[in-house]
């Protein structure tokens, strides 16, 4: 038995993880799962939210706390089963055994002890480091992450998002861990910082040849970077072979559909299932064939939304720091029936372009007009009428329907805002909306409260609210970042297919040039507050000509790309 | 009329929505062991505020039996100095502080309702203002300046205390109202309202306002409890109507008849124990109300 | 230090407004204060006018000039003269509150912190060991003590250990027997008369404190930066002391700023039961007997420092958490 493991690091067999509450019957997470970890490999953990994959993260690394247990199965980690271990033993293991880079490395750290002291902290634990080694021991480890050592005496407060994630990377580290599990570690950061965490994270198992598991929930990313990949699904793994098998020759449906969503967003022809492809000359033709607005119930023509030279400075946010220039002096104009795409990273400036078209802020110089709106001037009292022509898709569907509301009555409050119909015309066109974005049977889904839906159905409810104005222009907001991967291809292609079908025009901001690839005809790419690069979406994308797209378009997770070799 | 079958729908989701939350919060509530015997206690004491008539042997201001009596089969709990029956001064008194509470408890909590929503939707310089008078009533003792106020308006029964008490207990549930308003006012779904054409009040009311439940009723609680100590506290010091029958005025007239020094001790202990049980019925409750707002803090969820 | 500048110029602004409070009071009550006052105090002997004009500018009249009431109100603050008090007539206002202030400020001031620093200790004792019985009891009874009125718990102790027992004095700040100066003997007789009041106050606002670092603690448990310091294999008192309870401090720091007006208003009613010399059983004569110049002083005196209790507290916060000197 312990002859077979030597060469294994970590075995588990049979592990199961259940949430147990008082009173009720005790949820499986993990349901019997088993693999090994040989020394020195870099796997990779796969799986959609609710798959277990972070429930078996931390049972492996001993962190499951109530209400989770584990509830069977063994842990060997270099032959000692860590299941059973006792407090003050798994504590004393935990120096040289294993280590856990936490999900959202924002608030891993104590906001009132500096980065050295945290180090000071890990230090004192084990006794691992004399006192006068201690800040040569610190600064060699932060310097093992590219940052300077200065960050020592930050606060966390004061450090990025970026660099907060390196410094739980260092901390880890300096347990001199040989098995260290990453939970989603770059989930919550910028895509170009996300790119560039995830390459130190590849060169230090390299460097430090200790065994890595990566938890992701973006098969991209784990092809990219991983030599094997587990695929859970359910409480299981149901996949588990060598990364190159995984891309090329994928055996359970589960991996072959998650693959099924990835594309590169430069190739000539893109397509995910759901959305067909995208040939390069079909932006123009679809230009050229939009539904004429006699198809909307006879209203007004169609507006062209028109922003010319927009900037927005932000007051400065302390003292002795420079104002914001958050846009900067940003021309277009949406016609009608369009569908354009503004992509950037975080802090690109894009949320805040949506922001002054709909009116909620003013800029601070240029014109926004739509039809007779002065948008950049809007009185109160006209926001109404600009809302009913301009609505919104909002990112995080958890957050855009208040949970104490049925989705009739969500549905039902801008129809009759907006419309003149009452009583059971109103509720005729509520049922109509569910049945246009695909919620059926309405009557079921009229009923519902938003906690009964599941994350894509809740994402429709949002859009259907946005239709039910009978709007001209749609703003999407990242409608689909918050989604798991094998959702969002529906999503966009109701969004895409409204959009054809109602004629109206649709501005998507988004950080995923894939998806912007797929379902928009123009493109703007957004750097600090600025178009760098505008044009038809295809060909800016095949050609990009300036370095920010490029870098964007290079940060794009592609397991076709991956090094597999 | 199409208009009314809507309406009839929507009067009926309103309708049954919020005896449905009340129910399930009640649930969750009486599932907490602490948030439980609050309860129990708390009825207990309102049954005897309702029926004090009835299970009261003699009327509370009846004084015409044996001064100073340290309790006989006739009264159980003995009598006044001034010949009144201690066991019925007691029950009728219930009524009193569970007024006091339950009034000046919702009126500070309405005034920190319509201050902290409005103070936390509205992105205005009004709102400096406002942050500055909460503040001050934040700050300032409470029961100095009730006792100061009620010094210039003497005797002015119960009705006197209940506004000293909402003049002075208001601010500190406006003030979680609003950082909860200014929290809740961020997210999308109060975005999406506004454009779904909804007025400010709608908003307001039917948006964010449902979102606190929890949290406003903790503010009822914690103001009804600063209620029924602050009255108790006035009318010891005699600052209330002295002629009305509360467990305050009780023990006013224990410590001014020397309660001490004749041994009576039970007159100085039970009005004060039924105060002391009262507020801490309240504070119960509040343990569980705060684990419906805040899931780590619910019984059961530990570590 | 900047941070420190804008908490002075808040707090400026905030004994103004308490300033201006104290004006506004009594004159926008029912009646004439000011003219019951000098009423009251002629039946201890004549009023000179100059006595007079100081009761109206400090009380209100009616007919007179709001603004220059004000400024005159002003003036007599900045010299710290609040008139006469005809309940201890000849006494001037201010020297009645001199005596009383130390003796407040010793007993509640003490007091209050030592129950701070003891009831979060037992917070972070509860939170950590939570379902334990060092939990449930502190807890619930906690919750329990809280809700007494600090007169009554008052009167239980003066009864059980004042009249019953009759360990401790009944009465006073100090016997009858001694004399105030800087003897030992004065100090101890002092001491033992503070035992009652000084134990009932710690009794009282003890649970209050116990709760809130309690849920501030279970509160701060949960957050990401623990997890990771147990994963990072940090000893469990580290984890307790350095990550959980350091930052559940903050909030209840913020509390006890908060909840300092309460503990200060309760001490005033123990001051009565107690017959204890301060503030609090000045402000009682005062109101018995009417006694509006010395009530608005003392209420003035008490809220400024309350008030300035809360600025160290701010102060204290800001020293305490690295977020707020940025």
């Amino acid at each position: 038995m312990s002859l077979l493991s030597v060469r294994n690091l970590l075995s588990v067999r049979d592990l199961s993880v259940g949430y147990e509450s008082p009173g009720a019957v005790a949820v499986p997470a993990v349901k019997g799962v088993s693999f090994e970890l040989a020394q020195g490999e870099f796997v990779g953990l796969v799986g959609e939210s609710g798959s277990g994959k972070s429930t078996l993260g931390l049972a492996i690394t001993r962190l499951a706390k109530a209400p989770a247990r584990i509830t069977g199965g063994s842990i060997l980690f270099d032959g000692t089963d860590i299941a059973a271990l006792s407090a003050e033993n798994l504590r004393s293991q935990r120096r040289g055994g294993f280590a856990m880079v936490p999900q959202s490395g924002m608030n891993s750290l104590n906001p009132v002890r500096t980065v050295r002291d945290h180090f000071y902290d890990i230090f004192r634990a084990h006794g691992h480091v004399s006192v006068h080694d201690r800040l040569t021991r610190a600064r060699e480890l932060v310097g093992k992450v590219e940052l300077p050592a200065t960050v020592l005496d930050r606060y966390p407060g004061e450090l990025s998002g970026g660099m907060r994630q390196r410094a739980t990377i260092a901390l880890a580290l300096s347990l001199e861990p040989r098995l260290m599990v990453f939970d989603e570690p770059t989930t919550a950061l910028d895509v170009l910082v996300q790119q560039a965490v995830m390459a130190t994270i590849r060169q230090l198992q390299k460097a430090e040849n200790f065994t890595a598991v990566l938890i992701s929930h973006d098969l991209g990313i784990v092809l990219e970077t991983t030599q094997r990949v587990m695929v859970m699904h359910d409480g299981a793994i149901v996949e588990d072979a060598p990364s190159r098998d995984i891309l090329l020759r994928p055996q359970h449906e589960y991996t072959r559909m998650l693959l099924s969503h990835y594309g590169d967003p430069r190739a000539d022809v893109v397509s995910v299932p759901g959305i067909e492809s995208r040939a390069p000359e079909a932006g123009s033709a679809a230009t050229a064939s939009r539904p004429t607005r006699s198809a909307r119930e006879g209203r007004a023509a169609l507006e062209t939304l028109v922003v010319d030279g927009v900037s927005k400075v932000y007051p400065r946010p302390r003292r002795g720091e420079q104002p914001v220039t958050a846009v900067n002096d940003v021309s277009f104009s949406l016609e009608p029936g369009q569908s354009m795409a503004l992509v950037g990273a975080s802090g690109s400036g894009k949320s805040t372009i949506a922001k002054l078209i709909t009116g909620v802020e003013r800029p601070t110089s240029g014109s926004i007009v739509f039809g007779d709106l002065r948008v950049d001037a809007i009185r109160r009292r006209d926001l109404k009428r600009l809302h009913r022509e301009v609505q919104m898709v909002f990112q995080d569907p958890y957050t855009a329907l208040n949970p104490l509301h049925s989705v009739e009555y969500i549905l039902t409050r801008p129809v009759l805002n907006y419309s003149t119909l009452r009583g059971a015309d109103a509720r005729r066109r509520v049922l109509e909306l569910l049945d246009t974005v695909g919620l059926t049977p309405v009557e079921q889904f009229a009923a519902k409260l938003p906690h009964q839906l599941s994350g894509g159905q809740r994402q429709r409810v949002v859009i259907a609210r946005a239709l039910a104005s009978d709007p001209q222009v749609i703003i999407a907001d990242e409608p689909v970042s918050m989604l798991d991967v094998s959702l969002r291809a529906g999503v966009l292609a109701l969004l895409e297919n409204l959009r054809q079908t109602f004629g109206v025009s649709m501005l998507y901001i988004t950080h995923d040039l894939l998806s912007a690839r797929l379902v928009t005809d123009q493109i703007m790419v957004l750097n600090r507050g600025s178009v760098v690069e505008s044009g038809e979406t295809s060909s800016v994308l095949r050609n990009p000509r300036d370095e920010y797209t490029i870098r964007l378009l290079d940060a794009v997770p592609n397991p076709g790309r991956a090094d597999v070799a | 009329m199409t208009d009314t079958t809507i309406k009839k729908t929507f009067a009926s989701r309103r309708g049954t929505a919020p005896l449905l939350m009340l129910g399930r919060a009640f649930a969750a509530l009486w599932s907490s062991g602490k948030a439980r015997i609050g309860l129990v206690i708390l009825g207990l004491f309102v049954l005897v505020a309702i029926f004090a008539p009835l299970l009261a042997p003699y009327s509370a201001t009846d004084n015409s039996f044996t001064r100073g009596d340290s309790g006989s089969p006739a009264h159980l709990l003995g009598t006044t100095g001034a010949g009144e029956d201690v066991l019925s001064q007691l029950l009728y008194g219930t009524r009193i502080s569970l007024f006091v509470g339950i009034a000046a408890g919702t009126l500070a909590t309405l005034v920190a309702v319509l201050v902290g929503l409005s103070w936390g939707y509205a992105r205005t310089l009004v709102g400096d203002v406002i942050n500055f008078v909460v503040n001050l009533f934040l700050v300032i003792p409470a029961l100095p300046l009730m006792i100061v106020i009620a010094a210039y308006l003497h005797d002015g029964g119960i009705g006197m205390i209940v506004l000293v008490v909402v003049i002075t207990g208001w601010a500190t549930g406006a003030r979680v109202l609003r950082s909860q308003t200014q929290t809740l006012r961020s997210r999308d779904f109060v975005t999406a309202a506004v454009f779904s054409g909804e007025s400010s009040a709608r908003v307001v009311f039917r948006e964010i306002l449902p979102n606190m439940t929890s949290l406003i009723a903790g503010s009822f609680l914690a103001s009804a409890v600063g209620a029924i100590l602050g009255e108790a506290g006035l009318e010891f010091l005699g600052l209330g109507d002295v002629n009305t029958v509360s467990w305050g005025t009780m023990l006013f007239w224990a410590q001014n008849s020397n309660a001490m020094l004749t041994g009576q001790w039970v007159l100085l202990f039970a009005p004060g124990l039924c105060i002391a049980l009262l507020a801490a019925s309240l504070a119960l409750i509040n343990f569980g109300v705060d684990g419906l707002s805040n899931p780590r803090l619910r019984e059961g969820a530990t570590r | 230090m900047n941070f420190v500048l804008k908490k002075v110029g808040l707090l400026l602004l905030t004994l103004w407004a308490a300033i201006t409070l104290n004006f506004l009071l009594p004159r926008l009550m029912p009646g004439s204060p000011a003219d019951a006052a000098i009423a009251k105090l002629a039946q201890s002997g004549p009023v000179s006018a100059s006595v007079q004009a100081a009761i109206k500018a400090q009380l209100g009249v009616p007919t007179g000039n709001i603004w220059e009431q004000y400024v005159s109100y002003l003036g007599n603050l900045a010299h710290f003269d609040f008139g006469v008090s005809f309940t201890f007539f000849p006494q001037s206002v201010s020297s009645l509150i001199s005596a009383a202030l130390p003796w407040t400020i010793v007993l509640v001031g003490v007091v209050t912190i030592v129950s701070f620093v003891c009831g979060t200790l037992l917070g972070v004792l509860a939170a950590w060991k939570r379902g334990t019985w060092l939990d449930t009891l502190p807890t619930v009874g906690g919750a329990f003590v809280s809700g007494f009125p600090y007169f009554w718990t008052a009167l239980l102790l003066l009864f059980f250990l004042g009249y019953v027992a009759g360990l401790f004095p009944r009465s006073g700040a100090y016997g009858a027997t001694v004399t105030p100066n800087f003897s030992i003997e004065f100090f101890g007789d002092a001491l033992y008369h503070s035992i009652l009041p000084a134990l009932t106050i710690l009794i009282t606002s003890l649970g209050g404190w116990v709760l809130g670092m309690r849920n501030n603690m279970i509160n701060t448990l949960g957050e990401d930066y623990v997890t990771f310091a147990e994963a990072n294999g940090l000893k469990p008192k580290t984890v307790a002391l350095r990550y959980a309870a350091r930052n559940a401090l903050l909030p209840n720091l913020t509390a006890f700023g908060l909840a300092l007006g309460a503990v200060v208003g309760g001490s005033l009613l123990v001051e009565r039961v107690f017959n204890y010399p301060g503030l609090g059983y000045l402000l009682y004569n005062a109101v018995t007997n009417q006694d509006y110049p010395l009530m608005q002083a003392l209420f003035l005196m008490i809220t400024v420092s309350v008030l300035l209790a809360n600025f160290i507290v701010d102060i204290l916060y800001g020293a305490l958490d690295p977020r707020t000197r940025r």
